[in-house]
């Protein structure tokens, strides 16, 4: 959809729809949320709910940030210990590479 | 199976109304929803003036200024007719890239498993040509039929106002495909590139990308994140036929959907074009789901001239293809339970097949809904236009292109020529919905040629051009 054609209530409330949905594990939902308003809370000129919108865009970020660091923690941790936690690593993978390393 | 593509903006364009005191403006935004304004049976004195080719163009609201208008609209209505074709090249080329490059590097999509789609239940592995060539055609005659019957179930359904119905399957079946083949395709390539991955980090990967892919496609979503979820819908489709399609049956299968769509959109029997002109009757956008559309189109519902127009503002883009599972609700189950060999990936697959196969009729309504009086809309509508092209044909134009590339001996001789060819098709489509402003089927021309172009490439220029550079000699 296209945001200019959209009343700023409806911006409003699509952009709250869209933060409090990454609450389910949905960072990408932030992700989309930070692009998809960016330019509405930052770079337009003022309107009045565009206070709120900046606030909901940086909140995103942020919950975006945190996923991302502990989803980069996780992965680097799995990827250089997998092969030395025997059982519980091959439990852990959904593919396990052939060959040798 | 009628994948239309429609160009709203040309029937806009060439459909003048001398009603409009707005002039040239008002008639070229005339129509902009997401269905092509045709106005065959418009009201108004539309109505006559549709279906002329836009270089027959008369002053037909009389008067010299209306020829001046006209001359714009036509020069405006080539200019978009260009842009639109572009702007459909790009989705269906990134669509046949992802399902070739697919093919080429993980092998699991060209590797055989034995296992077959409950709608192709005959094996080619014979002997004989003969017995081959029965059983494809036998396969070819049950897919059509099934698609037949869920065409008919879908426009009973709508005819009856079963709409929840209706929408409760897309719904469903663009879940199972958004998880289900996406967790496939990824476990896959994963493995393809000898990647590990824990279960906590799919886990989240597919999580989201569904989710997301259902708000995008069934609410609200930026627009490229949609198109880019179709594409992908698309492909994932494309790959599952290129898998689980027998050799021969897959051809066949080809061509007989061409035919079928040809029919079902064109004859005045079909059962696609019953579902347009009831929508048309009933003056109301059929589901606007399983369609890509180049850009958002507003949807405006108005019924006449006289009544006092009323904005009714709906995201035309969605749809994704949603494959429903149709099998839940007239379960084949005793097929299935005699089909002991399959697992329960399989079922759900063949559910998704089977629903795909039913988006694919859906998609093609959806292309065909064409609202019949619709007023011109207000200016703003000018830029919201574009052209709609049926997810069923990305479909088929990939698994086209994704077959050739898998299974030719020509290589990338004949990729690249079957690509070529679809891509023509679909200008001619294109150019055709210019000249007769209504509904085609999409199909029928890009997949004629696409099939000659295979079959020729592959059996007369790829020996020629052997021949050629093993004797070092350049034409």
């Amino acid at each position: 959809m296209n945001l200019e054609r959209v009343s700023n209530e409806e911006k409003l409330g699509l952009c709250r729809k869209y933060y409090l949905g990454g609450f389910a594990f949905l960072p990408f939902l932030w992700l989309v949320n930070v692009v998809w308003f960016f330019q509405e809370a930052f770079i337009k000129p003022a309107y009045t709910e565009q206070l709120q919108i900046k606030a909901y865009v940086k909140w995103s970020g942020l919950g975006l940030a945190i996923w991302v660091a502990v989803l980069t923690t996780w992965i680097t941790i799995y990827q250089h210990y997998r092969a030395q936690w025997g059982e519980v690593g091959d439990y852990l993978s959904f593919t396990i590479p052939l060959g040798i390393p | 199976m009628a994948n239309n593509a429609e160009d709203v903006e040309n029937n806009t364009a060439v459909t003048p109304r001398p009603e409009d005191d707005a002039g040239g403006l008002r008639l070229r935004s005339r129509g902009g929803g997401g269905d092509g304004a045709d106005g065959d049976a418009g009201g108004g004195g539309g109505a006559e003036r549709n279906g002329q080719p836009p270089a027959a163009t008369g002053p037909q609201g009389g008067g010299v200024a209306a020829a001046v208008e006209d001359d714009d609209d036509e020069e405006l209505t080539l200019k978009y007719g260009a842009k639109h074709v572009i702007m459909l090249f790009v989705p269906v080329t990134l669509c046949m890239v992802v399902v070739v490059a697919t093919v080429k590097s993980v092998s699991f999509y060209t590797q055989s498993d034995g296992q077959r789609l409950i709608y192709t239940p005959f094996s080619e592995d014979k002997n004989t040509v003969g017995e081959k060539a029965l059983y494809a055609v036998l396969n070819a005659l049950i897919m059509i039929s099934v698609i037949i019957v869920m065409t008919g179930v879908l426009v009973l359904l709508y005819k009856y106002r079963c709409y929840s119905v209706i929408q409760g399957w897309l719904f469903l079946s663009s879940l199972l495909l958004l998880f289900m083949f996406t967790y496939i395709y990824l476990k896959e390539v994963l493995k393809t590139y000898n990647v590990a991955t824990d279960y906590i980090t799919i886990a989240v990967i597919i999580w989201n990308f569904g989710v997301v892919g259902m708000i995008c496609i069934h609410w609200k979503g930026p627009l490229r994140l949609q198109q880019s979820y179709l594409i992908m819908i698309s492909a994932l489709m494309a790959l599952v036929f290129i898998k689980y399609l027998p050799e021969w049956t897959a051809w066949l299968i080809l061509g007989a959907i061409s035919i079928y769509d040809l029919l079902a959109v064109l004859s005045p029997k079909g059962p696609l074009r019953i579902l347009v002109e009831t929508a048309q009757e009933r003056n109301e956008p059929i589901f606007p789901a399983l369609i890509y559309s180049s850009t958002m189109v507003w949807l405006v519902n108005m019924a006449d001239t006289e009544w006092p127009p009323k904005r009714n503002t709906t995201q035309a883009p969605e749809a994704p293809p949603a494959p429903e599972p149709l099998a839940e609700a007239s379960p084949p189950s005793s097929p299935r339970e005699e089909d002991s060999g399959f697992s329960r990936d399989w079922v759900n697959q063949q559910q998704n097949q089977l629903g795909q196969l039913q988006s694919t009729e859906e998609t093609r309504r959806q292309i065909q809904e064409m609202p019949s009086d619709r007023p011109p809309v207000e200016e703003e509508d000018d830029e919201e236009r574009g052209v709609k092209l049926g997810l069923g044909d990305f479909i088929f134009y990939s698994m086209l292109v994704g077959k050739a590339s898998a299974t030719a001996s020509g290589d990338w001789n004949t990729t690249l020529a079957c690509f070529v060819a679809i891509l023509v098709g679909l200008c001619l489509t294109l150019l055709l919905l210019a000249i007769f402003k209504k509904a085609l089927p999409a199909l029928p021309i890009s997949i004629f040629f696409g099939l000659f172009f295979y079959f020729s490439t592959d059996y007369l220029v790829r020996p020629f051009m052997d021949e050629l550079a093993l004797y070092q000699f350049y034409i």
